[in-house]
Parts: structure tokens; sequence; C-alpha cells
């Protein structure tokens, strides 16, 4: 038998003394190499596989252009704003035709040209619903694409309406039409090209080990110029714990939102790092049922009140807790935008804290303790409700515990259903909820409010069944509007006046990234689509 | 060989019921796992009837059961509803290795360590090294495995950088790196994940095998076998051990399931690709067929535990085959 000693010598040695130790692999790391502390588990790249999840499209974005990127205001509406990408201009045969002329330079990293033939592919495999259900659902005012020559691009609209270069270049892209034409779209997934993805983008893909990491690598030819950064790696770290510690050790050179980790002090000033405060597409709120969660077909015995709503809008310090959650970038606005759908429009202001005004509000509606057990009622009902709160949103479940204990001692009693994601959501889908704490990317167009705040939403994401006839007019007059930004803040104004819910938090993250990357801009929505653009600074 | 018989038969028995109780139960509990994929937009009525075809969510639950029995007989556990159809036997055999590696390492240092401490305590019986190692194997054991995990990254790897936080391999390593290169990049990344899963564990086995060495230290035949002049370690291992191997064949049957199960929280916090993650992954999306795969592995890892338990005591204790 081996002594114990000497056994334990050896795994030392091999730990420690062998040649690759983690401290020597990390100091012979290529400065050029960029290691990302990611949150998800990337799964496939391809446009038309990403289903839900955003890990898929950042690392797309990275491998695969469109035809136009939003530039950097993210503006979606009109036809300027956009920033060249496979086309190199575009321009308008008529109110319902868009031309584009590819770039002759543009190529699939096997060196093949991209032509039309690759946009027009890639679009009707997006539309088609049985495959791509989520984007399909927003290319249903695009007509069609068509090929007009090798670098001609021809895309008409059903409806003249302002968001249509966003909707021709930004859900659909295009895909390689002499690799995949023969795959049908049931058989792409388990395909080889999923596991070695052939893009046009300024990034290759090199490998994927599941659920650890994703490498890709520059494309030294890339027709737009050639990245700096060498080497991408995404390191899988879904807990917010190991990729703090991947930062703090210094393994990882960028992370996402520093302020969604445990204990955020720690990571606030390190020296090695740089940080980026990013608006992002996210919006935290609390919505209120308009319908009875006993029987929808009623409307909701409390909420459908909007001085009873108004009243718990007013009662809520809003501010003050979701800074103490989200970090100090955080903002609460005064309608349902996010912050980089707030640039583009004039957002009304935010309500302010107020519970002498909120317990004014419910008494001239009739919530008075008259039975003195320290809950409000009227007619006999106590001012009780439910709010469904997804247990795995930990940042949720604290908020709504405080605002459980805010709202006690106004009179009001929050009962807080914490459960499991899949219970949560197929609750809310069934209208089963008083108040549900939900959240949520927007899309970085205006129209995307539809999908929640309208009455053309119920059956859809307006799970609250808020409906406003006017707020649904504003907003078809704005889609159809060459510049609706009046009527754009009419409506967000008409839905303020409406509180359908407690917007608690437009998020705003904090990003870190190693000093030695310079140049560093990180795009809203997708932080890491602009890396081939950055410098790295050499010691 | 009755006994065998019907030993196995049981095994066999408790499996069944083990995992058609999982699949029913799991089907019954709250949530629908479509509703994940169209959280926040609508999914069209043909996408939804595609998804309900692809995976029989809608069909009665016996139906669905004979389905599920008919596939697994056939090889196949079916495909991941939350990762778009992959094969749940591909998904699982990515992770099972990670899964075994860290699991068998864990059980290793649990046993070996757990084992010698205990045999160390019972020699020292009474003593003050006895008792301060009751005490130390007692703190360890009462220490939750996420603290000692946090606790035991923070030092080593932030604090010193002596070893990885997390991973099973460093993605810095380059794609050329030798065998013995990669070998010691592995065990650098397993030995934080490894002490956090068996730190807390050898107290346990060390308490049990202290416990059932003492006893063992009284019987005749080590007297016995001391009177006829045989070294200590003879004593010790040969025969006072064996007698007392009887807990810790249990114990084993008992940790045996750790092999395939995994630790979510110490795959979590270490970013180490195993099945406990895909397992909790799984049930959070009630992704069906992911959980049924984990379930039979693990199921079949603690049945097996236990049959595999009983069958060494009966080998090693000739009282048992005649009883």
């Amino acid at each position: 038998m081996i002594p114990h000693r000497v056994l334990l010598a050896a795994l030392l040695g091999l730990a420690s003394g062998a040649p690759g130790s983690p401290l020597l692999a990390q100091e012979a790391r290529d400065p050029a190499t960029l290691a990302i502390a990611y949150p998800r588990n990337p799964g496939s790249a391809v446009p038309t596989l990403w289903g839900a999840d955003i890990a898929n499209r950042e690392v797309s974005d990275l491998m695969f252009l469109r035809l136009a990127d939003l530039g950097p205001e993210l503006r979606t509406v009109g036809d300027k704003g956009f920033v060249p990408r496979l086309a190199r201009k575009w321009e308008r045969r008529d109110p319902l035709t868009l031309v584009f002329e590819l770039d002759p330079r543009a190529r699939w990293q096997d060196g093949t040209p991209v032509t039309a033939a690759d946009v027009v592919f890639g679009f009707e495999r997006a539309r088609n619903p049985r495959y791509t259900p989520r984007v399909a659902t927003v290319l249903t005012r695009v007509r069609s694409f068509a090929a007009e020559g090798d670098r001609r691009v021809v895309v008409k609209f059903a409806e003249k309406y302002s968001e249509q270069m966003y909707d021709a270049t930004y859900h659909a892209l295009p895909l390689p039409a002499h690799l995949l034409a023969a795959i049908p779209p049931e058989s792409l997934s388990s395909s080889a090209f999923v596991s070695n993805p052939v893009g046009n983008g300024p990034y290759r893909w090199v490998r994927r080990v599941p659920d650890q990491l994703v490498e890709l690598a520059a494309d030294t030819g890339f027709f737009l110029g050639k990245p700096q950064v060498r080497r991408i790696l995404f390191l899988n770290a879904a807990a917010a714990e190991a990729r703090a510690n991947l930062i703090l050790s210094g393994t990882a050179d960028a992370s996402d939102n520093i302020y969604s980790f445990p204990n955020p002090a720690r990571l606030e000033k390190l020296p090695a790092y740089q940080y980026y405060p990013v608006p992002t597409l996210e919006l935290i709120y609390i919505s209120f049922n308009f319908r009875d969660p006993a029987d929808t077909s009623r409307p909701h015995p409390i909420l459908t009140d909007q001085a009873v709503r108004h009243a718990l809008v007013l009662a809520t310090d809003r501010v003050t807790i979701s800074r103490a959650t989200y970090g100090p970038f955080v903002r609460s606005p005064g309608a349902p935008v996010s912050p980089i759908l707030g640039r583009a429009l004039d957002v009304p202001p935010t309500p302010p804290y107020d519970t002498l005004a909120a317990i004014r509000l419910l008494e001239s509606r009739g919530w008075i303790d008259h039975d003195g057990d320290g809950v409000r009622d009227k007619d006999g009902k106590p001012l009780q409700l439910r709010i469904n709160v997804p247990s795995q949103a930990n940042s949720r479940v604290v908020m709504a515990t405080r605002l459980q204990e805010a709202y006690r001692s106004l009179g009001i009693e929050l009962q807080l259903d914490v459960i499991d994601g899949s219970v949560w959501t197929a609750r809310r889908q069934a209208g089963q909820f008083d108040l549900d704490f939900a959240g949520g990317s927007q899309d970085p167009a205006p129209s995307g409010l539809t999908q929640s705040w309208s009455c053309a939403g119920i059956g859809g994401a307006n799970m609250s069944h808020y409906c406003d006839p006017k707020v649904d007019t504003l907003i078809a007059r704005a889609v159809r509007a060459d510049n609706g930004a009046v009527v754009w803040r009419d409506a967000l104004r008409q839905i303020a006046d409406d509180y359908p819910a407690i917007l608690m938090a437009a998020l705003t993250n904090t990003y870190v990234v190693n000093r030695r990357f310079q140049n560093v801009t990180l795009r809203p929505g997708s932080p890491w689509a602009n890396v081939w653009q950055w410098k790295v600074a050499t010691p | 060989m009755t006994w065998l018989l019907g030993r196995v038969a049981s095994a066999i028995i408790t499996y069944l019921m083990a995992t058609t109780l999982i699949f029913f139960l799991m089907r019954l509990t709250p949530g629908d796992p479509l509703s994940r994929l169209s959280e926040d937009r609508p999914m069209p009525a043909e996408a939804r009837q595609h998804l309900l075809e692809l995976y029989g969510t809608d069909l009665p639950l016996t139906v669905q059961y004979r389905r599920f029995l008919r596939a697994a007989f056939a090889g196949s556990l079916g495909g991941s509803i939350a990762q778009g159809g992959r094969p749940v036997t591909t998904l699982i055999a990515e992770r099972i290795p990670a899964t075994l590696l860290l699991g068998t390492t864990a059980l290793a240092l649990n046993f070996i360590f757990g084992i010698w401490l205990g045999v160390w305590q019972a020699r020292r019986h009474g003593t003050p090294a006895d008792q301060w190692a009751s005490v130390l194997s007692l703190t360890a054991y009462a220490t939750p495995a996420f603290w000692l995990g946090l606790a035991l990254i923070w030092l080593f790897g932030v604090e010193l950088r002596l070893l990885p936080t997390g991973f099973m391999h460093d993605p810095l390593l380059p794609m050329n790196a030798g065998p013995w290169e990669r070998t010691g990049d592995l065990v650098r990344h397993l030995i934080l994940p490894a002490a956090t899963l068996s730190l807390a564990t050898i107290g346990a086995t060390a308490r049990y095998q202290r416990a059932a060495m003492i006893d063992a230290l009284e019987l005749g035949c080590v007297r016995t076998a001391r009177v006829k002049g045989l070294p200590e370690g003879a004593v010790l291992w040969r025969h006072a051990w064996r007698n007392a191997l009887g807990p810790m064949l249990a114990l084993f049957g008992l940790w045996l399931p750790l092999l395939v199960a995994g630790s979510v929280f110490v795959e979590s916090i270490f970013s180490w690709p195993g099945l406990g993650t895909l397992a909790w992954e799984g049930i959070g999306t009630r992704d069906y067929p992911v959980i049924m795969g984990v379930a039979l592995l693990v199921s079949a890892a603690v049945v097996g535990g236990s049959l595999m338990a009983d069958l060494l005591h009966r080998w090693l204790d000739p009282r048992l085959r005649t009883a």
C-alpha cells in the first residue's frame, strides 16, 4: 500500500508544481483573449434556433451579421440612424418597399460570398411559425423578401408604418443557403451545422464545452476590420457567487451586472477593472389584475377601481426599494418603458411616494379600518391582496417582502405567494393573481408596448387584461406616423394615468471589464456585440 | 440462491415503483412545461400544437406512461422540452462523466479518510486525542456544505489564488497541452469541490467506524490474534476491522447515489457541469423527459447501492449466509 504521505505529496505536486498551474495559465494568458463570466449556457448560435434564450442571441450577434444594426441611440423608428453591416446602403422605393444593396466584400466564414439569396433564405426560415414562433409573430407585417440579382434585396411590407426598417433588419438574419437549404427546418437542431456553425460576422465558432464554455475566435478576414480581441470565452457560471469569484480571482476579464452579485460592495473598487453602467431593455413591475382571479369573466372586485390602483402606486417607495436591490443606477419610470426605450420617448414623470395621499385616496373610496384589526375594509370585505412572485427571482422576493411590510403600516394586507417559476408562469397565464411581480426584456421598438399594454395584447403577453381603447388608438396612430413622438408621449401618459402596474425598476446594469481592453462600448440589449471594435492595450 | 433471487426481485420491484411514482407525481404537480416556452409572447396555435404532438403532454397520463416505457425499453428517454428537443440521453451523457468523477472522488476521500480516522480514534479510545478528533469531526459534520464551499473558494481561490474558483478545466489551457498537464489541471479543479463534498461526510463516517471498531477490538478473536503474536497492523486491519465493516457497507449503500445524483449546490458554486444542475434546471422548467432520465439513474443508484451493500455484507460475513 502506498504510504499516504507519499500519495498526498504526489497530489500536491501535481496540483501546484506541474506546468500549467492555474496561476501560470492566467499569467501566460494572451492579453487579446477576453474571458467573460457569463450567467447562461449558450446552446445554439444559429439564428433560427435561438428560442427564448438570450445567451444564444448574444453569441450569435458576434457570428452573424444583420443587414444593418441599430445605432447607438437604438432608434427603431424611421430609416435613419441604422449602421450598415451586410447592407452597405438602402433606399426606399415606395412607402411599402425597402431596397438593400449588399456589401460585395461580405463573406461567409467558409469563403462563399453572402448573396441576396441568403437574405431571402434567412427570412423564409425565420417567418415559419411552426419552428420560430417568437420571430414569426413580429414579422406579420413584412410581406416578402426577394432577391434582385446577387446583391440586391427587395423587402415589401403589408402596410405603412414607422418601424419597417427595424422589422426588415433586426429579427430575421441571413443564413448560408448553400449550407442549409438541403437541411429541413425540423432537422436543423440535430444537424452538424449546430455544433459547427458558419457565420459571416467578426468571430467564428471554435468549440462549445457543454455547461462550461463557448469559445469564439476572431475572423482575421472579416471585411469590416480585423478584431483586436482575438479570442472570446463565454465562461458559463450560472450562480452569481461563482461569477463574482471569477472576477475576484482574476480568472474572468468581464462580467455582467455586479449588483446582481451577493455583497456587491466587494466588487465596486477593483483596480484592475473599469465599470460601465449600461441601460437595458429590462423592466421590473408589479401588474394589477383587472379580472377576478376566481372567475376571470368578472372584473376584479378591488383593482378595477383606478383610485385604489393609484393609491397602491403612491404607497410604494419604489426608488428606495429598487435601489436597495439593484444598485444606484436603477430608475423607477413613470411609464412602462425600459431605460433604452426611455431615451427615444418622452416619458411621464415618476409618480411621487406619498403615503398621505394614498390614505386619502383609499378613504375616499370607502376603504377604512371599521373593525380596528389593522386592515382596511369596505362593505365587510378586507383590503387583502395576494401577490405572485417567482421563487427563482431572489430580488423580487426581497422587494415583495419589503412592500408587504410597507403596506401593512397603511392597513393593506399583502400576502406573498412565492412560487416555483413554472407554477408562477402557469398562474399568470391563467390570470390567477391579484398582483403579479413580473419582469422582462422589452423590444427596443416602441411598438412592442402593444404586447403588454394594449387590449390587443390580451390573450398574449398582456396577462393582466389591462385594456384602454384610448391607448390602443394612440399606439396605432403612433406606429403609423412618420414621426410619432408626440403621439407616443400621449399614449404613455394615458397608460401612466390608468395605473395598470407599479413600475418598480427600469434596470441599468453595471458591467466590469478589465482595463487592458479599451475603446469599450457595450451595446444595450446585446452587451458583447461590439467586442470586435475594442482595442487591446499590450503591456 | 433463494435469498439472492428474492433480493434481486425486491430491488427490481422497488425500482419500478419508485420510477412510476416519480413519473406520475411529477406530472400531477402544478406547472406546464410548454408555458415556459411562451412566457412573454403569444405562441401561435400551430406552434403549440406542434409541441404538443412532439412531447405528448396533453395525452392522458396512462398513455404518456406507456409511451415512456416503450421508449425507455428501446433505449430512448425522449427529447428535452426546455432545450429544443435535444435527446435526454445526450444531455446525461455529456454530464455524467463530470458527476461520476466528482462523486467517486468525494466518496473515495470520504471512506478512505473516514475509515482511517475512525480506526485511529478507536485505538486511542478515551484519550484526549480521541476526544479532540471527535469534536473536530462533529464540527465538520455540522458545517453546512454551502458555507464550507464558499469559504474554501474565498481562501484558496480568491485570497491565496492557489486553486481555481470553478469549472472542470482551465479554459485557457492550450489545445496542445499534454496528458500530464491536462491531468494536473483536472486534479486542481477537482480539489475544492471534492473537499467540500467529502469534508462534512468524513466526520459521519469516522463516527460510525469508531463505534464499530471499539466494539470489534473487544472481540475474543482480536485478543487471540494479539496473544498469537501477530503484528498490531495485522490485528487491526485483518481481524478487528473486518468485523467493523458492517456499518461501513450500509453507509456505502446509502451514499452510492452521490455518484450519480451530484450535489446541486456544489455544482452550482463551482460551475461543475454535473447531473445535479441538470436535474435542478429540469425541475424548475418542468422538463419531464430530463427529470425522468435523471430519476431513472438516481433510483438505479439507490436501489443498486442498497443491493450491493447487502451482497457485500453477506459475502464478507459467513454467518449471514447460513442465517
